[in-house]
């Protein structure tokens, strides 16, 4: 991690400026997915809400605690001084709110687009002609 | 304990796939909200998720076959661009599907 030099404020700085970013993304999904799912239920609001709440947990806590420095990122964990089973349970909860918030986040899109669902097509079903005989297959 | 480490640190294989899974279907929703009810924000949505998986197949594809013979053959400038890319494309998608959720929350919004 590259520290900016001390004449750049703070907040001019790419590295600084991205767990803000991600602070401000991750609580603004939880609010928007909150007003989508407001007033309605069954499971796609359901996973609409669990994905967007661990993936808040995600964006707006654990990975700017990660940039901070305040959490070890798992591959250094033989090099600096530090509880290894605590950062093991850290690394745990990161990858599975993440994923899992992905993964819950585009069921609940899903089921609330409905593409599990199959729809009659507008166009009649016709029966197969009776007329045109095939011939056995060579 | 050794069970978890082994299912979360030296093969991560099973949570990375659950992770790509969820953006690969959060595209397909989002390219059936903006094709078939014709809601704008879906097709922001569908260009945040596509940078998103992007992003995160960089990252996850990436110790795997760029090896220092690679970077040199490459020259400094296109592996710089490659260290950098998963970055912008990960900070790039987050920031389309937050916008394009808006906006189809908008459009849901007017449509009631």
């Amino acid at each position: 991690m590259t520290f900016a030099p001390p004449h750049v404020p703070l907040l001019a700085s790419v590295e600084a400026f991205r767990p803000v970013f991600m602070i401000v993304m991750g609580a603004f999904l939880l609010l928007t997915v909150w007003r989508m799912t407001r007033g309605t239920s069954g499971w796609a609001a359901r996973c609409l809400m669990g994905g967007a709440l661990l993936l808040a947990l995600g964006y707006s806590v654990l990975l700017p605690l990660y940039q901070a420095g305040v959490l070890l990122p798992i591959s250094l964990v033989g090099r600096i001084p530090g509880d290894p089973s605590v950062a093991l349970g850290w690394h745990i909860v990161k990858v599975v709110s993440m994923n899992g918030g992905w993964l819950l986040f585009g069921l609940g899109l899903a089921l609330h687009a409905g593409i599990f669902e199959t729809e009659k097509s507008p166009a009649p079903v016709e029966a197969p002609n009776p007329s045109v005989i095939h011939g056995p297959v060579a | 304990m050794d069970l978890l480490l082994d299912v979360f640190v030296k093969n991560g294989f099973l949570m990375d796939a659950i992770g790509v899974l969820g953006l690969g279907l959060l595209g397909l929703a989002a390219v059936r909200l903006s094709q078939r009810y014709r809601s704008w924000g879906g097709s922001l949505l569908v260009s945040g998720s596509l940078l998103l998986l992007l992003g995160r197949l960089l990252v996850l594809l990436s110790p795997h076959f760029v090896t220092p013979e690679l970077k040199m053959a490459m020259g400094g400038t296109v592996s710089e661009i490659l260290s950098i890319a998963p970055m912008a494309l990960l900070t790039f998608g987050l920031a389309g599907v937050v916008w394009g959720l808006w906006g189809h929350e908008q459009w849901l919004r007017a449509e009631r």
